[in-house]
């Protein structure tokens, strides 16, 4: 019978052989994930409701934490099951506590503190645009520092520099909106529907990059904008309302994924980076991981592009990181809640 | 059997462990409304004050509303994911049914009232039976209006509860009393849960079945229903 206050302790010393369960509900993806020692991804289970929110252009907050509490312990059950380890094999229990949708966060905090309550193993609250940085060193740990890691998806788009495991520093971010919900509303406009990120991509295919020339605001910064490039799409649109859809596309796509590389090019020059590492649901466009191989070659440093898979949200970058923080700072309080606005903690 | 109580469908969390010999230990929070920050140590606890080791819980009761969606969901993901890892059988009570257990001596038909916020109510009535009480109407989402209109209709005498009748207490037509209980009792959660974990076989129980009562479609789906 268990009388004394609960301590929460690590079974062992954190190591190669410490199995971390990661759980990620930020937005409309439901997923769990096994992975031991850090980096070796035993399973990784992924549900999303994205066809609910279709209808509705975007995410509906509200849509996505009903789906969450469906999905919950199904997701768990079958990371568990295909790792093929018991149960009490789990060390600790990891989930994303910000940024993001607060009612779809809760869902996932709530069922990790629950399972790490019952298992009597620590809890460790992760962020999730720091597993994000994890990503790319889950699929290569032989990774070298320092790394500028570009972050873009539909809610971010920030350049850092990681200086090692849980050593960052923002060398730059947007100032207004991210690149992936600049797809987003271009693709609306343009008709092709959402997810902008994937219909801009498949459009661009059949159109000629080169028709329209859209600014690449540059401002004297490591800064992004993609505000100015998605008000010329619409101006020119309206101007020539006979163009070509996906020349437009195509020269829309070009732009940002221009500004991006130029961008990354430039923080890795500044700060005597070794490699460059993409990571964001944004790194899965075609153009954006061609161009930066492409440029890492040019300036002989590494380009990593990780699978795509783990570009999007996937529980076992948080497992990663919540490996990581339990090593260096330990468990989570139980008390701990989510935090929609959570921030990469990093000077500039 | 000792059964774990989860009750956060209000404003108040509440959780209570019991066995055998009633309700053990209970834990309430009222003005907190920090559910998710709360729930889990609360749970913690009770349990070890109560000298129960969380892994000789047998069974799960959460209240699956109707109330405050963020607040259910905390309870009903704990309640799943506890109920998954010890292997025990979670029961789903809605609040409507907790509030009106307490009233299952009275004569009156008993309407449960929650707020649901926007000038609506979530409700239902019941009636006493031997031994509990008995769901007499679907539970639906609908303006102070039409719940009297509703009432009004039944020409009984009705006892109001829950925190939409104190509410909107001053809004009642005659002929409606207002009981003092506001909040759904997470002791008549236990017992009503533990009961029927009792009864029922442990794969009738199973954890997907275990659904928030909503009532409500997400605002942006009425709205696009409606545009
Ligand atoms: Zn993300």
């Amino acid at each position: 019978m268990t009388t004394s206050a609960r301590s929460s302790r690590p079974r062992g010393p954190i190591d190669e052989s410490t199995v971390v369960l990661g759980i990620e509900t930020s937005c409309d993806e439901t997923a769990a994930s096994i992975v031991m020692g850090g980096n070796d991804v035993l399973s990784s289970v992924v549900s999303t409701s994205i066809e609910q929110h279709v209808p509705f252009g975007g995410v509906v907050p509200e849509i996505a934490s009903r789906a969450h509490v469906e999905l919950i312990v199904p997701v768990i059950q079958q990371a568990i099951t295909e790792a093929g380890i018991a149960e009490a094999r789990i060390d600790a229990v990891a989930a994303t506590v910000g940024p993001g949708l607060i009612g779809a966060l809760l869902v996932g905090v709530a069922a990790a503190k629950s399972l790490a309550l019952v298992w009597d193993v620590p809890f460790v609250g992760v962020n999730h645009l720091e597993a994000h940085l994890y990503a790319g060193l889950l699929e290569d740990p032989g990774l070298e520092f320092p790394l500028v890691v570009l972050l873009v998806s539909g809610g971010h788009t920030m350049l850092v520099e990681m200086r090692g495991p849980g050593e960052y520093r923002l060398l730059g971010e947007t100032i207004d909106d991210a690149a992936g919900e600049a797809f987003d509303k271009v693709a609306r406009f343009l008709g092709l529907g959402y997810p902008g990120g994937p219909a801009i991509d498949r459009e661009s295919r059949f159109g000629d990059p080169t028709a329209i020339a859209f600014p690449r605001a540059i401002p004297d910064s490591l800064d992004f904008s993609f505000s100015g490039v998605k008000t010329s799409v619409i101006n020119h649109v309206r101007k020539h309302p006979d163009v070509v859809t996906a020349d437009v596309a195509a020269s829309f796509q070009t732009a940002v994924v221009d500004s991006l590389v130029a961008k990354a090019r430039r923080a890795a020059r500044e700060v005597g980076a070794k490699g460059l590492a993409l990571g964001g649901g944004v790194a899965a466009n075609s153009l954006l991981r061609d161009r930066w191989v492409q440029a890492c070659a040019e300036d002989g440093i590494r380009a990593f592009v990780p699978s795509r898979a783990m570009c999007t949200d996937n529980a076992a970058m948080i497992a990663a990181a919540g490996w990581h923080r339990l090593g260096s700072d330990g468990p989570t309080s139980l008390d701990a809640g989510a935090h929609p606005g959570l921030r990469l903690t990093m000077d500039r | 059997m000792i059964t774990l109580g989860i009750e956060t469908a209000t404003q108040v969390v509440s959780v209570a462990v019991g066995g055998d010999d009633g309700v053990r230990g209970l834990v309430e929070i009222t003005q907190g409304r920090r559910h998710a920050e709360t729930l889990v140590p609360a749970i913690e606890f009770v349990c070890r004050h109560a000298q129960i080791a969380v892994t000789d819980i047998g069974a799960i009761g959460v209240d699956i509303g109707p109330g405050l969606f963020t607040g259910m969901r905390v309870g009903i993901a704990t309640a799943k994911s506890m109920a998954y890892a010890l292997q025990v059988p979670v029961v789903g009570v809605s609040s409507l049914d907790l509030l009106a257990h307490p009233l299952r001596h009275s004569a009156k038909v008993i309407a449960t009232v929650i707020d649901a916020r926007k000038g609506e109510v979530f409700y239902a009535f019941f009636l006493a039976t031997p031994g509990g009480v008995q769901r007499v109407s679907e539970p639906v989402a609908c303006s102070v209006d039409d719940f009297n209109a509703d009432v009004m209709a039944r020409g009984q005498d009705v006892l109001a509860v829950g925190d939409g009748a104190h509410r909107y207490r001053e809004e009642f037509d005659g002929g409606i009393e207002v009981a003092d209980l506001a909040h759904p009792s997470v002791a008549s959660l236990v017992t009503l849960a533990r009961a029927r974990a009792l009864r029922s076989d442990v794969d009738d129980l199973r954890i997907e079945d275990v659904q928030p009562m909503y009532l409500r479609a997400p605002d942006a789906v009425i709205n696009w229903r409606t545009r």
